[in-house]
């Protein structure tokens, strides 16, 4: 359970402050997959990397709390903060393959991350990426920008956290591979207490993964609904503005 | 109509060089052959991993090739210009534009770099800025203030400036929203007519290519397994996986029905 309350979030640049993100509230429920959509440059990136304080201080300036399981992760210390980044809460960015060290190879995160070699191995096959003798040897900058997304994933869900966050799952990678994404990011959220946010301009997966969907403009996020009540009754005419440009794409 | 771009039996391979083990080679493209006409829209897209992003760069003369060649012919004498013909707009996001300087300088200098002359500049980014979309808070924002989506029109605002011939797109809707997916649709097709500019780009969005290509070419594991109209690669594909593509195009297969190999 994840209770999720910005009151602000700024970006100072050189001689002006902008407000990105204002009071925003949500909460991520167990077993459920929740779906943010927005626009460009609507804070959608900046909204989930506040959740464990990944946004550098220097350049932003927060005001709220998220509370995970009854402890607030802006007020516990680093070290606490870290264990929470390494177990308890993963991320799948945008641009994966500026996740990882490159001058390390992918042995490293998998000897820190995965305690169980056939857990790996089987991840690795689900998702047609090379077996681990041979992903191991490899370097970053030696696997596509799809192949990364996938190890970046297959890392989160080696680590057996309570919540995965993705960015843009689908960018980058075939709808083959984004529909293995789906399926195992569904099993995922059955077992336990887990449950996943992720942020994607591509309409039709968020409709078919999402349990919750919301929407982020100007900086404020809507309340997360049922797939069917926010696609057939937007309420919003940004939202309209936004699904209609989809359905031109799609069906015109 | 003129070629201006043609492959023939290109290869790509890079040595594995190992601290304790054997080189090997790793073949990424295998015998790939194209044509390209001036003003076509090529769509490229495949399998994640089968080699379109290295394409795109060996066109671009990124990369040089393992064995095959790479003719590209242009309408213009590009020794007296100090840009390059062929831009290519890469896809990793965060990575191409400099964080610490303001969008408009950046693509000024792109601009001042290709025309040499001073005068109208305002008036050209002007138009090059509207037409993409970037307005004015925008482009007075520096590099990491600006969204992933927002860094990537500013780039194509930057390679617009040096007015290239051939223009090589790789995943340039991934990052954006469906409004500005769409409106980057028909600016590249306003591009494409007003300027002749000839473009090939790489996606994985087929709903976006379909409505964007004249021509498709659908690569797996670093091969072009098949070529042609864009009307006829959606309605009558011929190879196994680009029909397997288009069957997962809708998101709702069951994990047995997502296995492709070469030999089913």
């Amino acid at each position: 359970m994840l209770q999720v309350k910005i009151d602000n979030i700024y970006l100072n640049s050189t001689n002006s402050t902008r407000e990105i993100i204002s009071n925003t509230k949500f909460e991520l429920a167990e077993n459920k997959i929740y779906t943010i959509l927005g626009k460009n440059g609507s804070g959608k990136s900046t909204l989930i990397k506040s959740i464990t304080r990944l946004l550098n201080e220097n350049n932003y300036k927060i005001s709220g709390s998220v509370i995970f399981n009854g402890k607030n992760i802006y007020d516990c210390p680093q070290n606490e903060l870290l264990k929470f980044r390494k177990e308890k809460i993963k991320y799948v960015f945008q641009d994966a393959v500026n996740s990882f060290d490159h001058l390390k190879t992918l042995k490293y995160y998998f000897k820190l991350l995965a305690k169980n070699s056939d857990e790996t191995d089987e991840l690795l096959k689900y998702f047609l990426l090379p077996n681990s003798d041979n992903l191991f040897k490899m370097y970053p900058y030696e696997i596509s920008g799809g192949m990364s997304q996938r190890v970046s994933f297959v890392l989160a869900l080696l680590s057996h956290p309570e919540i995965i966050i993705l960015d843009e799952p689908t960018s980058g990678i075939d709808s083959a591979i984004a529909n293995l994404f789906l399926l195992k990011l569904k099993e995922f959220v059955k077992k336990n207490k887990n449950s996943s946010l992720l942020v994607t301009q591509d309409i039709s997966f968020a409709e078919k993964i999402s349990d919750r969907i919301a929407y982020l403009s100007n900086g404020k996020l809507s309340d997360f609904r049922s797939v069917d009540d926010f696609l057939n009754d937007p309420g919003n005419p940004l939202l309209e503005k936004f699904l209609l440009a989809n359905n031109k794409i799609e069906y015109e | 109509m003129n070629n201006i771009l043609e492959i023939n039996n290109l290869n790509y391979s890079v040595k594995s060089h190992r601290l304790l083990g054997s080189e090997s080679d790793k073949i990424i493209l295998r015998d790939v052959s194209l044509s390209v006409n001036e003003r076509d829209i090529i769509g490229i897209t495949g399998e994640s991993g089968s080699g379109k992003t290295t394409l795109a760069k060996l066109i671009a003369g990124v990369n040089v090739p393992t064995s095959g060649k790479v003719y590209l012919k242009f309408s213009e004498n590009w020794k007296n210009f100090r840009t390059n013909p062929v831009q290519i707009l890469f896809q990793n996001n965060n990575e191409i534009l400099n964080p610490y300087r303001k969008v408009e300088d950046i693509v000024k200098e792109s601009f001042l770099i290709r025309n040499n002359k001073k005068d109208n500049v305002e008036i050209e980014l002007e138009k090059i800025f509207s037409s993409i979309g970037l307005d004015n808070r925008i482009i007075k924002r520096k590099g990491f203030e600006l969204s992933g989506g927002e860094q990537q029109r500013a780039a194509l605002a930057r390679i617009l400036a040096a007015r290239p011939e051939l223009l090589i797109l790789d995943e340039p809707f991934s990052a954006q929203d469906v409004e500005s997916q769409l409106n980057l649709l028909n600016l590249l097709k306003k591009i494409n007519k007003e300027f002749g500019l000839t473009m090939i780009c790489v996606a994985h969005n087929l709903k976006i290519l379909r409505k964007l290509a004249d021509r498709i070419f659908v690569m797996y594991n670093g091969e072009i397994v098949e070529s042609g109209k864009t009307k006829e690669i959606f309605e009558t594909p011929k190879n196994d996986y680009t029909k397997f593509l288009l069957r997962c195009e809708n998101y709702d297969l069951k994990y047995e029905e997502l296995k492709f190999s070469q030999s089913n």
